[in-house]
């Protein structure tokens, strides 16, 4: 078949799709639901990390899950994270700590922070280089994205 | 400035951060645009070749298609380019590059400009081709343009290098090589563009030059200027690779050919081979000294490879030449840049600007040159290091920022110490090495250099700036709000920013060359105080008081009786009267009518100098040879901290830039004969290659002439970088790696 | 070019349906297949999609063997308490493969099955000594991993067979497994050259059932038979381990490409296989019987 009816839960909302089949999640995203927070930077090769959502929790590259292997699965991107109005503690913390420059790895890297935060409260510094190891960025030298992330990770478990 | 600073300094969170971290900053790619049509280019898959003809029938009568165009179909100018125009919107009768864009294909989706992109046919004539900028001045050689392979050749001469060689107890000779860099920011160059009723057309582009754009885009089409819009867009990254206008002319192009709405955007397979690059380059050095370590002559032939396009090279030779000698006084210096064509991607701007090459070299050959003489190498330096009022080689004399260079070979020897105290992990050695840079500010004399931005007083009491250059994500709207908050002792939520638009901002011309916190600065401080006369001088009028009886004060007027109106009073008032309250300024770099006896072209000289210094630890597998960097003191002189996450920012960003131009990055030829071109073969640092720790140490020694004693530090953070590394693993393994990148096989094969 | 029919199996009767009807290509992560076909290195008219298939998705063990499915990802080997306890080499060579991104898709299948000389689960597994089992309509059929791989990108899979599951025998008595990998940078890293070493420390102390496999530095990943012979019965020593490196070069065909030359990996595998074998050792040792 060319073409295939997806589900997809994205960011708590359900949407109802017909399209090309070789299409990827993130053609999707951007293309059918205006969703433009992950981004293609390395041409879909899956070496930069700026096109990461959360596949079921877990941290995807988007430019590499075929619209129909994303059929049926709660999808959670950048645009999802901030809940009535209210930026997430990760965000606060990339704003505040001057992790964000031009920008364009930013919903990557804050989507992969936040999975590695969902999972290890208080990661120290190689655990977070690990997990955004997948994350390229070219502006920052990743200093601050560090720094940010110690920053949520306090914020996050503090309100526990 | 004695009273204390409210916001400046201070690390104000950039506004633009929260769209940028919510996913909703819309980049180029992102801005929804009914009816757009897609356009995808048709690329040389040669690196020489002559046409001998195009065939596009096929591409044309697939569905969806809306044009083909080739060079013929160019209506005006078909070259372009900021110094020679050589380089085709669409090539013409030949291809001077693997990658030269050929045909433009444009259609209703992405998928059919695709599918047509492949049936159109180009008969080519492959041509021999040279890649090598030495070998390409031979005679004989294929020529990449009919004039020549030499594009542009600078000398600087500095009294007498023979008689300084002459006198010289050691002399040192040794050639160098810098690779080809690839800017490499996440966002790849992609550009959109509306044909309009009124038939005008809007172009939104990531650029950091919208006006340079507008122009060119109005020679490629034959239009006049007015009927050109270009809207500059969020940037995502830029670093010099967004100083050059092929992707918003040829968007505008296809615009205009179907009179409709077109986004191009390049893959970064694309961005690899068709975008501008850092200058590879061979240099050739000759240096002499003293026992006692006073340099005494120097002297430096440069072949730097332009590629096959021109773009900023003449810029950047000129550049390179004068910062060449490095932050020392060397009383006898002659300086050869050649800039050279080769059928290779070309380079152009990026960050340093031929510096980057040029301390490589230099840096290296000052530790050379050390244990030549059985000196240390910080004393080495130490001993010849510019103090204020010494020369440069172009006869320009430093000011007081060179006083910075004594304080970091302090830091840097108390760091030593420290770091060579580390214990290496299991297995490695450890190596220390260090490096001291100068970087020039501004565009360099003869060449505008001016900046124009605005301001207008909202009729809520924000101010909102009109900023006539782009922030490239670095921050320029932020320092820019902070200046302002500043000057006019406002709160920094009072400051708003523009997005540039050249209909309404205006021309502040090029974000590049260090240049912009320091012009941006000024024009704000300028045109701060003008609105705020203009703010009294509405009031007056208003109020029917003479101007004399007011004042201003933190955004309110003060009338006689001391009673405080809000400014936002008079604002909407000024507004209503559709004559809102508004200031303009332009600032420019100073440069003195005459600056050397010596005759220097257009462009040259710099006046105005940022110092650097940078000591790294890298420890080294001597088995693997492998080479990782696990600290770093960078330290700075910038006149003023405007914003201290920024500066930061930029220094950690540059760091990794350096790491990956000593180490990892290269767009090398591949045994396929193809260029590297995907970020699996294009290695940036990620977050696992980066050092434990970046130590920052900012030293403000003010720049008179600066917006609070700022001065600019955009490039020369990624500038000692590569030969301090160089240095380390020398001091690690006694490996002299003269090539850039230090590989781990470099440094086994050299081991061996 | 990105365009294919798309298939998309619930069960593995409809995978073996649509596989002998369409001569599709499968694709399950996707990792390896879509940056493939975005390049133009492999075509295909249809793809099938076998990620759905949860029956081949499974880490267990039964009768002493430790079975793997073949939709098992990266991520999942690199969590899994049973393979940190009896594959430490397979879990460290899983844990450098790509970034998590990728580990979260690509599979232990997707991975053999694509059989770059470069595969990281390749040369754990081979010291191992584990057996591949293929499946397809209406066959099955079981192989050594060593039989499997047959050039670059070529494996002995007929159409229509798929990879169901890899197995190899729980270790027992003093037994180490390690895993090392060389590339041009720490972060999402191809192999220039990795190594995987078994072995056994044996009652009288000396080596026994050593094993060692090496990537990247051949058309496929290789066991080094010279290795093994130069370890087996021998007492161990920091010179034995170095002797097993030199006997290695024996057994590699090395290439010169984008990320080193055919000298440089002939010059690093000697090193890295004293590592490995170093750490596959004193795991052995400070085991207890």
């Amino acid at each position: 078949m060319k073409t295939i009816q997806v589900q997809l839960d994205v960011n708590g909302r359900s949407y109802h799709l017909s399209t090309i089949a070789a299409r990827t999640l993130l053609d999707v995203l951007r293309e059918d639901l205006g969703l433009t927070g992950a981004k293609d930077a390395c041409g879909g090769e899956g070496e930069c990390g700026a096109c990461t959502v959360l596949m079921d929790g877990a941290p995807v590259n988007s430019c590499m899950v075929l619209i129909g292997q994303a059929d049926g699965h709660q999808i959670e991107t950048i645009e999802g994270l901030s809940q009535n109005g209210q930026p997430h503690p990760i965000q606060k913390a990339f704003v505040e700590a001057g992790a964000v420059q031009c920008g364009y790895c930013t919903p990557g890297a804050v989507i992969a922070s936040k999975a590695l935060l969902d999972r290890v409260p208080r990661p120290d510094d190689d655990q977070i280089r690990e997990a955004l190891a997948g994350n390229l960025c070219r502006c920052t030298g990743y200093s601050k994205i560090l720094a940010a992330v110690h920053i949520a990770a306090e914020e996050i478990h503090h309100d526990r | 400035m004695t009273a204390e600073l409210q916001i400046i300094g201070k690390s104000a969170p950039r506004k633009d951060s929260w769209a940028k971290v919510t996913g909703t900053a819309q980049y180029t790619a992102d801005i929804p645009l009914k009816g757009l049509c897609y356009g995808t280019l048709v690329r040389s898959p040669h690196h020489h070749a002559r046409i001998r003809w195009i065939d596009t029938s096929e591409a044309r009568s697939l569905p969806g298609v809306e044009a083909v165009l080739t060079s013929q179909d160019v209506p005006g100018s078909k070259t372009f380019g900021p110094f020679v125009q050589d380089q085709p919107v669409l090539a013409i009768d030949e291809v001077h590059h693997q990658g030269e864009p050929v045909v433009l294909v444009v259609a209703k989706s992405k998928a059919a400009a695709r599918q047509a992109a492949e049936c159109v046919q180009v008969e080519y004539e492959p041509l021999p081709a040279v890649f090598d900028p030495v070998e390409a001045l031979q005679p004989g050689q294929p020529r990449v343009h009919p004039e020549g392979n030499l594009l542009s050749s600078y000398e600087v001469s500095f009294n007498d290098v023979f008689a300084g060689f002459a006198q010289a107890d050691v002399i040192v000779e040794e050639e160098f090589s810098v690779q080809r860099i690839s800017p490499a920011y996440m966002e790849p160059e992609n550009s959109l563009a509306r044909w309009n009723l009124d038939d005008s057309l809007t172009v939104w582009v990531s650029s950091q030059k919208p006006f340079e754009d507008r122009k060119a885009i109005a020679e490629v089409l034959g239009l006049p200027l007015e009927k050109i819009q270009v809207i500059g867009a969020v940037i995502g990254g830029a670093f010099g690779g967004r100083e050059d206008s092929s992707i918003a002319i040829l968007t505008a192009l296809a615009a205009w050919a179907i009179r409709g709405s077109v986004q191009i955007a390049n893959t970064r397979q694309e961005s690899f081979v068709a975008h501008p690059k850092r200058h590879p380059a061979r240099l050739h050095l000759k240096v002499g000294a003293r026992q006692d370590g006073t340099l005494l002559a120097l002297q430096v032939i440069v072949h730097m490879n332009t590629g096959a396009f021109a773009s900023y090279g003449p810029a950047v030779g000129q550049l390179l030449t004068e910062v060449m000698p490095g932050p020392y006084r060397i009383p006898n210096t002659y300086i050869q840049t050649n800039v050279v064509y080769t059928h290779s991607p070309y380079a152009g701007a990026m960050r340093g600007f031929g510096s980057p090459q040029a301390h490589f070299a230099m840096e290296s050959c000052m530790d050379l040159l050390a244990e030549r003489l059985g000196m240390d190498p910080l004393e080495l330096r130490r001993k010849n290091i510019l103090k204020p009022g010494d020369q440069v080689s172009t006869r320009v004399g430093v000011d007081e920022g060179a006083r910075s260079l004594v304080h970091y070979l302090d830091a840097m020897q108390e760091a030593r110490e420290r770091f060579r105290k580390i214990p290496p992990s299991a297995g490695k050695v450890n190596g220390v090495g260090l490096a001291l840079a100068i970087q020039t500010m501004g565009l360099g004399a003869k060449v505008p250099d001016d900046s124009s931005h605005r301001l207008e007083w909202l009729p809520d009491g924000q101010i909102l700036i009109h900023l006539g250059a782009p922030d490239l994500g670095q921050g320029l709207a932020t320092v820019s709000e902070q200046f302002v908050a500043e000057a006019l002792g406002l709160p920094f939520e009072a400051l708003v920013t523009a997005p540039i638009d050249t209909n309404t901002s205006p021309d502040g011309g090029v974000t590049c060359a260090s240049r912009m916190t320091y012009l941006v600065g000024n024009a704000m401080l300028l045109a701060a105080e003008r609105l705020k006369r203009g703010l009294l001088e509405k009031a007056a009028s208003m109020l029917k008081l003479p101007e004399g009886q007011l004042a201003y004060d933190r955004g309110a007027v003060i009338l006689p009786d001391g009673k405080r109106v809000p400014a936002s009073e008079f604002a909407s008032r000024a507004a209503d009267e559709g004559d809102p309250i508004c200031a303009e300024a332009m600032a420019t770099f100073p440069y003195p009518e005459e600056t050397t006896p010596q005759h220097l072209p257009i462009g040259m000289p710099h006046v105005k100098f940022g110092f650097a210094g940078q000591i790294v630890r890298v420890e080294v597998d001597p088995e693997l040879g492998t080479v990782e960097v696990k600290d770093v003191l960078s330290l700075h002189d910038v006149g003023r901290v405007i914003n201290r996450a920024a500066l930061e920012g930029q220094i950690e960003g540059g760091v990794a830039m350096g790491i990956g131009y000593a180490l990892y990055e290269d767009v090398a030829m591949k045994s396929n004969q193809r260029w590297v071109d995907s970020f699996t073969e294009y290695l940036l640092p990620t977050a696992r290659d980066m050092p434990d720790h970046i130590e920052i140490q900012v030293l403000e020694i003010p720049e008179e002439s600066g917006p609070y004693g700022a001065k600019g530090v955009a490039e020369i953070s990624l500038v000692p970088t590569a030969p301090a590394i160089a240095n380390a693993v020398y001091d690690a393994v006694k490996i002299r790696v003269k090539d850039l990148p230090i590989t781990a096989e470099k440094l086994i094969r050299m081991l061996r | 070019m990105f365009d294919f029919e798309y298939y998309r199996p619930e069960s593995i009767d409809e995978l073996c349906e649509v596989f002998n009807r369409t001569k599709g290509s499968l694709v399950a992560g996707g990792t390896d297949v879509l940056p493939s076909l975005r390049r133009g290195q492999f075509s295909s008219a249809s793809l099938i999609d076998i990620s759905r298939l949860k029956e081949l998705r499974f880490i267990r063990e039964s009768g002493g063997k430790i079975e793997i499915g073949a939709l098992t990802t990266h991520a999942d080997l690199v969590t899994s308490p049973l393979l940190q306890q009896t594959a430490p080499s397979l879990v460290q060579a899983a844990a450098t493969i790509g970034c998590p991104q990728t580990r979260q898709r690509g599979t232990l299948g997707g991975n053999l099955a694509n059989a770059s000389p470069a595969a990281d689960s390749a040369p754990p597994l081979l010291t191992l000594a584990a057996e591949l089992h293929l499946a397809g309509a209406g066959m099955a059929r079981s192989m050594s991993l060593s039989d499997f791989f047959m050039g670059p990108g070529e494996t002995c899979l007929k159409a229509g067979e798929y990879i169901r599951s890899v197995t190899f025998d729980r270790p027992f008595g003093r037994w180490g497994a390690a895993f090392e990998k060389l590339g041009k940078r720490n972060g999402m890293a191809i192999a220039i050259a990795s190594a995987a070493a078994y072995l056994e420390i044996g009652d009288d102390g000396r080596l026994q059932n050593a094993r060692l496999a090496l990537g990247s530095v051949a058309p496929t990943p290789v066991l080094s038979p010279h290795a093994k012979a130069c370890l087996e019965a021998k007492s161990p020593s920091p010179e034995l381990f170095q002797q097993a490196g030199q006997a290695a070069l024996e057994d590699i065909y090395p290439i010169s490409d984008v990320r080193a030359s055919a000298e440089y990996r002939q010059h690093i595998v000697p090193v890295l296989i004293r590592r490995t074998l170093e750490k596959a050792f004193k795991q052995a040792e400070s085991r207890l019987e």
